[in-house]
């Protein structure tokens, strides 16, 4: 038997031909003309002193945190609430700067209780925030659910249930959730909930109204609690078209929490809507790391039209085809916008985003999909997001202008009845 | 009973979902078309990840050189050739003899370079490999492994699930 046919039958295979040295993407065998190749073979550096990489600094007190809370799981690797602290901290990190190597050593960390046959509610709850963080959203609310059905009183459980169903556009689950929060948590988290669910189903100025209070009365609360509340209510005021009140509310989050990858690309995001890609470059500047911001400067690059552009977009191909590699799927959002974006290629857009649909439904999942279907002339494709909008009556100005592009006869005549 | 909003361990990280790179190692082989019992082998392990398990960065401020990597050569070869192992047909352990450590630039950042001779006692028409790295600190971490012979390109990704393959080498 030849070593293809061996090999074949022994796991999870791939099946790429040639792969490139330096791992270089398909499609791009040698980068862009007359620019810097970003491959090259591997090499000895010139000097000592050459930098090659940014590691976590025993300057950030996430890091001297991470460590101390390792130290004690180490010196008693039996205790559970060590084992969760330290898991929680970790995928906190991974959250913060948008690298998910940390939440592959929080699932290390909890392993040996979510091992058991019956595995306690924290490690569930654990290991659920973690499938999540990498869109296994199935397996995450399985896994959610068989918490709850351990501690039907845990707030975070019903919180990230609740935060699931909207990413996924299941908004009277969601608002069950919620009620749920409020009855285990108290009032101030559950109007949270509920301001952050409002926003997506036509009721953005009672989400502003409620996340206001949740603003003054979280004045006590966590800088992480506060943070969240003011990334929501600038989403909100997105949802409005209310810019400046975004804007100041992005900033003030920020301020909270300056290298949170969340809300620096939230911001990004915006700052690529308002027409102002210049200003991407230097808030994402230390943040290449992250794959999701790497994206966002790779669009600002190309939307300056920079002569670094191209480079930029070729190194984004390679961080994709990296995953692709590893058998990861779950970059939809991001690499529809990549295609139709930076490769130009609406057909590929398309399918990335239509598969995407199938289990995020947030308001950009939407807009990518209505941005690729218009792109590549098929408006009808993206008819499923147009009557989630429709249904939903979900408020944003620009998926609502990309909606209207849509011939949807039926639901335009259902819109006049109403 | 209503708990105070700053006592509550809010884990943020809950409430998005936004997806991000996990940890991976490129891992290629290639047949010596010469004599079939040797495999010359570049193994490529991201620095953060070594840095991780290894602490490389021995002034602390978040920026690895070539002079601290280049200090910790010894300890990320004793480290990463003790998670790969190849065994011939008949059982027997063969040879790992690491060659040389470079620098290779990936899209995600640095990686050192291992390159190795993989060298058996026995000519064998299979070989066993095991490759264990970063999977009981990181299961998420995946082996992207390329194998070149005379019968073309192969590939597998190498997972926990998918820790040994069995390489044909004619």
């Amino acid at each position: 038997m030849g070593m293809v046919n061996r090999l074949w039958t022994i796991g999870s295979l791939i099946c790429a031909g040639v792969v490139f040295a330096g791992n270089a993407p398909a499609g791009y065998a040698s980068p862009p003309m007359g620019l810097p190749a970003p491959y090259r073979a591997p090499y000895i550096p010139a000097s000592d002193g050459e930098r090659l990489q940014e590691v976590p600094s025993v300057a950030d007190p996430k890091v001297v945190e991470m460590r101390s809370l390792r130290a004690k799981l180490d010196a008693a690797p039996q205790g559970l609430d060590a084992a969760i602290r330290l898991a929680n901290s970790y995928i906190d990190y991974s959250r913060q700067i948008g690298d998910a190597h940390y939440a592959g050593y929080a699932e290390a960390v909890i392993a040996p209780w979510t091992a058991l046959t019956a595995p306690p509610a924290t490690a569930l709850l654990t290991q659920a925030t973690i499938l999540q963080y990498r869109h296994q959203f199935d397996a995450a609310r399985d896994l959610l659910q068989a918490t709850l059905r351990l501690d039907a009183r845990n707030a975070q459980a019903w919180l990230t249930l609740a935060t699931l169903d909207m990413v996924q556009g299941r908004y009277e689950a969601a608002r069950k959730d919620c009620a749920q929060v409020t009855n285990t948590s108290g009032l101030e988290l559950g109007s949270a909930c509920l301001g952050n669910l409002l926003s997506y189903t036509g009721q953005a100025r009672q989400s502003l109204a409620l996340l206001r209070q949740s603003e003054v009365s979280g004045g006590r609360a966590s800088i992480a609690y506060q943070a969240w509340i003011e990334g929501l209510i600038a989403e909100t005021a997105e949802r409005l078209g209310d810019w400046p009140l975004a804007e100041a509310h992005y900033r003030s989050a920020l301020q909270l929490l300056p290298r949170d990858n969340f809300l620096l690309v939230a911001y990004a995001d915006f700052l690529l809507d308002r027409g102002r890609p210049g200003e991407v470059l230097p808030l994402l500047a230390d943040h290449s790391q992250s794959d999701t911001a790497f994206l966002r400067v790779a669009l600002a690059q190309a939307a300056l039209h920079s002569p670094e552009a191209s480079r930029y977009a070729w190194m984004m191909a390679a961080r994709f085809e990296a995953l692709r590699q590893r058998g990861s799927d779950y970059f939809g959002r991001e690499e529809a916008r990549f295609a139709l974006q930076l490769q130009h290629d609406p057909q590929t857009s398309l399918a990335l985003a239509q598969h995407n649909w199938e289990f995020q439904r947030a308001p950009w999942d939407a807009r990518v999909l209505l941005e690729a279907a218009l792109a590549a002339h098929q408006p009808r494709a993206a008819a499923a997001a147009v009557a989630f909008v429709e249904q939903t009556r979900l408020e944003d100005p620009i998926v609502q202008s990309l909606a209207r592009q849509v011939p949807m006869p039926s639901s335009n005549a259902a819109r006049e009845n109403r | 009973m209503r708990r105070f909003l700053g006592s509550f361990p809010l884990l943020l990280a809950a409430l998005i979902a936004q997806a991000h790179s996990a940890s991976d190692a490129y891992l290629t082989l290639s047949v010596d078309g010469a004599d079939e019992s040797t495999l010359h082998g570049q193994w490529d392990i991201a620095l953060r990840d070594l840095d991780f398990v290894l602490r490389l960065d021995d002034d602390g401020d978040g920026e690895l050189t070539w002079g601290e990597v280049k200090r910790h050569q010894a300890s990320i070869d004793r480290y990463a050739y003790e998670k790969l192992r190849f065994k011939d047909e008949t059982g027997a352990s063969c040879a790992v003899q690491p060659t040389r450590q470079l620098i290779d630039a990936h899209a995600d950042g640095a990686y050192a370079a291992l390159f190795f001779d993989v060298h058996c006692a026995h000519r064998s028409q299979t070989l066993s490999m095991s490759y264990t790295l970063f999977f009981p600190i990181d299961p998420s971490h995946r082996g992207i492994f390329v194998m070149h012979s005379a019968k073309g390109t192969s590939t597998a990704v190498l997972s926990p699930q998918n820790a040994n393959v069995v390489l044909a080498l004619e």
